[in-house]
């Protein structure tokens, strides 16, 4: 008679290794798509800055052309 | 831009004698320095009897186990010392301002290359020199093999080869000296592998086909990255 | 703030499909492997994501060239993404190589040439991005990344032939015999299909993180200028 090998049981590690894949994978999309999300964030707050600041640099514009306009009227009164 | 084309002009002119001299200029001048202040060679020696000394109380072998221990002890004491003198020779170079000094100048930047490899090269060796004798003494084996200093002078060559080319990046971070042995380790790895087995195999006596192999790897690795980190080093040292 | 393109949500799809449809295969389709059991399994998406890595590693050092060559920081962020994604790939190849080898030869791990040369590559790119990090000045960064990628990615190859230089337990499937490895098994039809298929794959699920990779690598260029503008 001959001796027959039985298949050890290492499901368990199978199963941990592909456990541990997909938690690896899911983490990193995961990781990306925060990311991109801060990033998004990120933007949208800094277009929000820029439009304030180029705002704010019209207003003086604004004011100064006015100034001008007035005293120009102001010169051709006199 | 003018300005590196001038410079190119020039060097085209003058080619290679004002490159030798150029690499000359260099090691002399570190040499000089170093001569003047034995700074990097003091703290090299140190470290290395030291790391020397670490080892003896960490591995506590008997006389038996520890032949066979030697190439590995030597060459780890080699690389941590080599680290120390490389970030050294950089950063003097960085703080002293030299390498703008020398970025300035007319010169090839491979040149400036070949002069800190040669510089390191020399120091590592002086260090290997007296580390050699020093274990021999303390530990009653004879490492006075022409076959292992072969292999020192091979395995120093390529791991300076490298080692230059990355002390130079990583003087230039914010984490400075802390980021060479991350950098240089893992690529100095198959040196230090190579060195080891082949200073193993001369130290046992091995037949030659045995310790073959990992000396052409040596100079295989020494010529592939020298060659390598001297057409990349332009990169690294640019404004 | 570009939306995604129609092509890359579809490979997104894609890819998960695969991922799943290959893990199926493995798990469930493929027969078991008679000496070492149901660990065996793993070993198609640990060769699977080996193989990716490696070839994501060997871009990478092209990609290097490249850039150094071009000085077109485009380059620099395809890079980066390359090596992230690489990096990660190649974790999984590394744990699932600890896990087949516990039941296998006994040990978590081994200072085996194939495994030394794994841990030392994945040490490369891991330092790669502590580079970077220590870089403010996006040019320098790029360009001392494009270095030490292409040093790194020389010496790889080296650092293995190195180490063939002493003996391996590790199995050799593919590649010729070697009598002192533990854990070797031939393959069968049905386990070359889904070997087969997992390669398929994994390259399909690099493609799409690398694709999304550098798009996010893009947004991210685009907040630092937009940052360095408004600062202004």
């Amino acid at each position: 008679m001959f001796l027959q090998e039985t298949t050890p049981d290492t499901s368990g590690y199978m199963i941990a290794g592909y456990v541990i894949t997909f938690i690896i994978l899911g983490i990193y999309v995961a990781s990306m798509y925060l990311r991109n999300r801060n990033y998004n964030q990120d933007m949208t707050l800094l277009d929000e800055m820029e439009r304030v600041e180029t705002a704010k640099q019209a207003k003086p514009a604004a004011t100064a052309a006015k100034k001008a306009a007035k005293s120009g009227t102001k010169k051709s009164r006199k | 831009m003018a300005k590196q084309s001038i410079q190119r002009a020039g060097i085209s002119r003058q080619s290679s004698g004002n490159f030798f001299q150029a690499i000359r200029a260099i090691v002399w001048k570190d040499l000089r320095a170093e001569f003047r202040s034995y700074e990097l060679l003091s703290a090299m020696l140190v470290f290395s009897l030291l790391v020397l000394l670490i080892f003896n109380f960490a591995l506590e072998l008997d006389v038996k186990t520890r032949q066979s221990v030697t190439a590995g002890v030597l060459w780890a004491t080699f690389a941590f010392a080599g680290t120390l003198g490389l970030n050294r020779s950089m950063a003097i170079e960085k703080d002293r301002g030299c390498l703008d000094g020398l970025l300035l100048a007319p010169v090839d930047r491979s040149a400036i290359y070949f002069g800190k490899f040669i510089s390191n090269l020399v120091f590592m060796l002086i260090v290997e020199a007296i580390v050699l004798p020093l274990y021999s003494v303390l530990y009653n084996t004879n490492l006075f093999q022409p076959g292992l200093i072969l292999v020192i002078l091979l395995g120093s060559i390529g791991y300076t080869s490298v080692g230059t080319l990355l002390a130079a990046m990583s003087v230039q971070t914010r984490t400075r000296d802390v980021l060479l042995p991350i950098l240089l380790f893992p690529v100095a790895f198959a040196v230090l592998l190579a060195a080891v087995k082949a200073s193993g195999g001369f130290l046992d006596g091995s037949d030659f086909s045995e310790i073959s192999f990992p000396i052409n790897l040596l100079i295989g690795y020494d010529i592939i990255f020298i060659a390598t980190s001297f057409m990349v080093f332009d990169n690294i040292v640019e404004e | 703030m570009n939306s995604k393109p129609l092509a890359l949500k579809i490979l997104d799809a894609v890819s998960l499909l695969l991922l799943l449809a290959a893990a199926y295969l493995a798990i469930f389709v493929a027969p078991t492997e008679k000496v070492m059991g149901d660990v065996q399994r793993v070993f198609y998406f640990h060769i699977g994501t080996a193989w990716v890595a490696l070839v994501g590693f060997v871009f990478t050092a092209g990609l290097s060239v490249i850039y150094l060559v071009t000085k077109d920081l485009k380059w620099d962020r395809i890079q980066v993404a390359a090596v992230e994604v690489s990096v990660v790939f190649f974790l999984i190849t590394i744990i699932l190589g600890s896990i087949w080898a516990r039941p296998a030869w006994n040990t978590w791990w081994t200072w085996d040439p194939r495994l030394t040369t794994a841990a030392i590559t994945e040490l490369i790119y891991i330092a790669y991005f502590m580079l970077r990090q220590g870089i403010d000045d996006p040019d320098r960064r790029a360009r001392f990344g494009a270095v030490y990628a292409l040093i790194g990615g020389l010496s790889a190859p080296i650092t293995f032939f190195a180490i063939r230089l002493f003996r391996t337990i590790h199995p050799v499937v593919i590649a010729g015999t070697n009598a002192e490895a533990e854990g070797t098994f031939s393959m069968t039809p049905e386990m070359r299909s889904a070997f087969f298929f997992a390669l398929f794959a994994f390259t399909i699920i690099f493609i799409d993180l690398f694709w999304n990779r550098i798009r996010l690598g893009e947004t991210q260029d685009k907040v630092e200028q937009l940052k360095l503008k408004v600062t202004m």
